[in-house]
C-alpha cells in the first residue's frame, strides 16, 4: 500500500533523507521512529507531495508520488505535525471543507463528515469554531480534517506532539480505528512507548539514514535481552578504556561498550544488575568515579541508544 | 470549478466572521469622504458686509453715492446702513461692520464746483475681502461721478437747482440735451457689438461639482484597503497550515485562487456599493449608471487584489508582506486620485496618475458617473482590467504551487 524505495532528499550540500526504504501494507501501523531534526517530517514530506525528492520512488496505493501525484494524493490522508485548520470556520465546516477538496459531495459526504465527527468526539461541538477548542480538541479535529475522505494510506506526523494525556489516549484509538478499518498508517514519532504500543513494524531513523527496521519484536531481539547501563561520573580516558576491556573479556557478562567519555560510560550487558559491585571496582580501580547509576531494562529506547550512542530525545 | 465555489463559500464564511475588520475598510474612505464633502459643498452661503455711511451733507450727490452700493450684484454682499460718525467709528472698531463711509458736509456743492473735497472711508482691518470690495466699489464711483461731471455737469447743475421745482418742461429739455450729448460720445464710450458664442463642456446629466469629482476617488480608496486587505489572507491561510493541508489534496489550486477572488469580489463589491450608494444618494447621480460603476469597481477591486496577492507572496514574511504593500498603497492612493481628484491635480501629475492602476479606474469611474449615459467606460479599458486581474491571479497560482504554499 505504501513503498518507499531509496527515497532521498537533499538540500544543497545537507542531505536530509538518505536512500531510506520501506513498506508497509493495509491494516498495519508503520512507525518511522528518530529523534527531532533526523528527517523524519522530510520523508512524509516527499511522500505527501509537498516536496520533490531529489532521486528514489514513494508510491501510495500502486501510485508514484511524482509522476502519478494527483491519484497519490487521492489515496493519502495526511495529519501535519502542526494544526492545519480554519479556526474562523466551525469544526463541520472544516471537514466538509476538505472533504470536498478530495471531491466527496452530497449524501456521501454528509454520512462521511457525521462519521469523523463521531470518532473525533466532536458532535457536541461541531457547530463551534476551533478558536474556542482546547489544544487537544484541535489535534482530534485535524486528524478528522486529514482522514475525512477515507483515504486508504494515513500520513500521521508526531500528532501527539502538545497533547494532553486523555487526546493522546483518543489519537491512539483513532489511529487503531483506522487501521481496523484497514487503512496502511504511516506514524512518525520520537515517542518509543507511543511506537511500541501502536506499530507493527517501524524504521529507526538518524541523521537521515534508516538505522534500523522490522517488527518491535525483531528489533527488540536485537538487544539480546541485554540491559543497558550508563555511568555517569569522571572516567580517565585510557585507564577506563583498559578496564573495561578486561570486562568485556568476561564471558559472563557479555558486555559491549555503547560510549565511552571522560563524563559518561554507557555499556550494554546482560543481568546487569547481578554485576554491579564487579563493575563499579574494576572501574574504581581504574581511577574512575561514579556519582550516578542509571539502568535500563531493553526497550526501543535502549536498541535506539544502541545503535546511534544517543538519546531518542536529545 | 466545484471547488473554486467551495473555496468562495468558505472564505465568505470566514471573514463574517471578522465583520470589524470590513467596517474598517468601508468606515476610513467614508470618513474622509465626509470631511472632504463637508469642506468643498457646505451651503452656497456667500460673504456678506455692512457699509456704515455718515451722511453729513444729505445732498442729491451724496444720497447716489450711497445708492451705489445697494445696486446689482454689489448690493448682495454689502448691506447699507446710516449712521453717525461716531456710533460708525465704534460699530467698525467693534467688528459689527466692514466700514464707515463719511460724507461731509458740503461735498454736494463742492463736487458740482469741481473743488477738491474728500470723502472718508474706514474699514474694518479683522476683515480683508468685503472692506476690499467696498474700496474697490467707492473708487469705481468716484471715478463715474468724474467723468460725469466731466460730460453733464450743466445739466446735472441745472437739475440740482429744479430739484424744489417743478418744471416738467425744463426737464425734458435737459434729457434732450443729455440724448445728444451721449450720441455723439457713443462710438467713443460703447464699443462696438460683438456676438459671444460660449461654447461650454459637453451637457452633462449631473452637476459636476468638485465634491462630485472626490467620489471616484474616494470609492477606489475603499476599494484600495479592502483589496490589500483581503490579499494578506493567502498569508494568513499559510500561517494557519491550510495551504499546505491544500497542497496535499489532488491538484486544486487553481479552483482555490479563483474562489478566493470571487469571494474578494463580493466583498469588494458590497463596500464598494455601499459607498456608491451614498455617493449617489448626496450628490443626486443618476441611479442608471449605478450596475456600470459597481461592476467596475468590483472587476478592478479583483484586478487590483490580485496584485497585491502576488506582490505579497514574493516576500519572505507576513511582516514584510504588509509593510510593503501599505508602502505602496498610499503613494498610489495620493497619485491615483484618492486624496485629489485627477481633474484639479497638475497636467502632469494627473497624467502620471492616471497610468497608475487606481489611477486608471477613477478617471474612468469618473467619466462614468459624470458623463451623460451609463456604460460608457469603452470595451478596451474593461479588457485591460479582466487582463490584469486574469494576470494577477496566474502568478498568485504559480507562487502556490512554486513553494509559498509548503513553506
Amino acid at each position: 500500500m505504501l513503498k518507499v524505495d531509496e527515497l532521498t532528499k537533499n538540500y544543497g550540500d545537507l542531505v536530509a533523507v538518505d536512500q531510506i526504504s520501506f513498506e508497509a501494507g493495509k491494516g498495519t501501523v508503520f512507525g518511522l521512529l528518530g529523534p527531532n531534526g533526523a528527517g523524519k517530517s522530510t520523508a512524509i514530506n516527499c511522500i505527501s507531495g509537498l516536496l520533490r525528492p531529489t532521486s528514489g520512488h514513494a508510491s501510495v496505493a500502486g501510485h508514484d508520488v511524482v509522476s502519478d501525484g494527483k491519484a497519490a494524493r487521492q489515496n493519502l490522508g495526511v495529519v501535519p505535525q502542526e494544526l492545519a485548520l480554519y479556526e474562523d470556520l466551525p469544526a463541520i465546516e472544516n471537514l466538509r471543507y476538505w472533504g470536498k477538496a478530495y471531491g466527496l459531495r452530497g449524501a456521501e459526504l454528509d454520512s462521511r463528515v457525521s462519521e469523523v465527527l463521531d470518532t473525533i468526539g466532536l458532535v457536541d461541538r461541531a457547530k463551534d469554531l476551533p478558536k474556542e477548542f482546547s489544544g487537544g480538541m484541535k489535534r482530534r479535529l485535524n486528524f478528522g480534517c486529514g482522514i475525512v475522505h477515507k483515504p486508504p494510506v494515513i500520513l500521521l506526523d508526531e500528532p501527539t506532539v502538545g497533547v494532553d494525556p486523555q487526546s493522546r489516549a483518543r489519537l491512539f484509538d483513532m489511529v487503531e480505528a483506522a487501521r481496523d478499518a484497514g487503512a496502511c498508517v504511516l506514524y512518525t514519532t520520537h515517542y518509543m512507548e507511543e511506537a511500541e504500543r501502536l506499530c507493527d513494524s517501524l524504521a529507526i531513523i538518524d541523521n537521515g539514514k534508516l538505522i534500523a527496521k522490522g517488527t518491535v519484536n525483531e528489533l527488540r531481539a536485537k538487544l539480546s535481552a541485554r540491559d543497558v547501563l550508563q555511568l555517569n561520573g569522571t572516567f580517565p580516558l585510557d585507564e577506563t578504556r583498559q578496564a573495561v576491556d578486561t570486562l568485556i573479556e568476561r564471558d559472563d557478562l557479555d558486555l559491549e561498550v555503547i560510549t565511552q567519555e571522560e563524563e559518561c560510560v554507557t555499556l550494554t550487558l546482560s543481568r546487569a544488575s547481578q554485576h554491579l559491585p564487579d563493575i563499579f571496582a574494576v572501574i574504581s580501580n581504574a581511577g574512575g568515579v561514579v556519582t550516578e547509576t542509571i539502568l535500563r531494562s531493553p526497550n526501543l529506547e535502549t536498541l535506539f541508544l544502541l545503535l546511534t550512542g544517543k538519546e531518542l530525545r536529545e | 470549478m466545484n471547488f473554486a465555489l467551495t473555496s468562495f463559500r468558505k472564505d465568505l464564511s470566514r471573514w463574517r466572521q471578522d465583520l470589524m475588520q470590513t467596517a474598517i475598510w468601508f468606515a476610513i474612505p467614508l470618513t474622509v469622504g465626509g470631511l472632504i464633502t463637508m469642506l468643498m459643498s457646505g451651503d452656497g452661503a456667500q460673504p456678506h458686509g455692512v457699509l456704515l455711511i455718515a451722511d453729513q451733507d444729505e445732498s442729491f450727490l451724496s444720497v447716489l453715492i450711497a445708492g451705489a452700493y445697494s445696486a446689482g450684484d454689489i448690493g448682495e454682499l454689502i448691506s447699507v446702513e446710516k449712521t453717525t460718525v461716531e456710533e460708525g467709528t465704534e460699530r467698525v472698531n467693534a467688528g459689527e461692520a466692514s466700514g464707515l463711509l463719511i460724507i461731509p458736509a458740503g461735498f454736494g456743492d463742492a463736487f458740482l464746483d469741481a473743488e477738491p473735497v474728500t470723502l472718508t472711508l474706514k474699514t474694518n482691518p479683522a476683515q480683508t475681502i468685503l472692506p476690499g470690495i467696498i474700496t474697490d466699489v467707492t473708487e469705481i464711483v468716484l471715478d463715474a461721478g468724474f467723468y460725469a461731471h466731466q460730460l453733464f455737469g450743466e445739466e446735472i447743475n441745472t437739475i440740482q437747482s429744479l430739484v424744489d421745482e417743478s418744471n416738467d418742461a425744463a426737464v425734458a429739455a435737459i434729457a434732450v440735451a443729455i440724448q445728444n450729448k451721449i450720441e455723439v460720445v457713443a462710438p467713443q464710450l460703447f464699443p462696438p457689438v460683438i456676438n459671444v458664442e460660449i461654447v461650454g463642456p459637453p451637457a452633462t446629466d449631473v452637476q459636476v461639482s468638485l465634491a462630485l469629482l472626490y467620489l471616484p476617488g474616494i470609492i477606489m480608496m475603499a476599494v484600495m484597503f479592502s483589496s490589500n486587505g483581503l490579499a494578506s489572507d493567502f498569508w494568513v491561510e499559510r500561517d494557519h497550515g491550510t495551504l499546505r493541508r491544500l497542497v496535499y489534496s489532488p491538484g486544486q489550486l487553481g479552483s482555490f485562487v479563483i474562489g478566493k477572488a470571487l469571494a474578494a469580489a463580493v466583498v469588494i463589491a458590497i463596500i464598494g456599493g455601499l459607498t456608491l450608494v451614498l455617493g449617489f444618494l448626496y450628490h443626486g447621480v443618476s441611479w442608471a449608471k449605478f450596475p456600470s460603476s459597481l461592476v467596475w469597481v468590483a472587476l478592478s477591486g479583483v484586478a487590483l487584489f490580485s496584485w497585491f496577492a502576488a506582490l505579497q507572496m514574493l516576500f519572505s514574511n507576513q511582516n514584510t508582506a504588509s509593510v510593503i504593500s501599505s508602502m505602496l498603497l498610499f503613494p498610489l492612493l495620493m497619485a491615483g486620485g484618492s486624496f485629489f481628484p485627477l481633474a484639479v491635480l497638475p497636467g502632469w501629475i494627473a497624467a502620471i496618475g492616471r497610468l497608475s492602476p487606481n489611477g486608471f479606474v477613477v478617471d474612468k469611474l469618473t467619466s462614468e458617473i459624470t458623463e451623460v449615459g451609463a456604460w460608457i467606460i469603452d470595451v478596451n479599458s474593461w479588457l485591460i482590467v479582466a487582463a490584469a486581474a486574469a494576470s494577477g491571479l496566474s502568478i498568485c497560482a504559480w507562487r502556490l504551487r512554486s513553494g509559498f504554499a509548503q513553506a
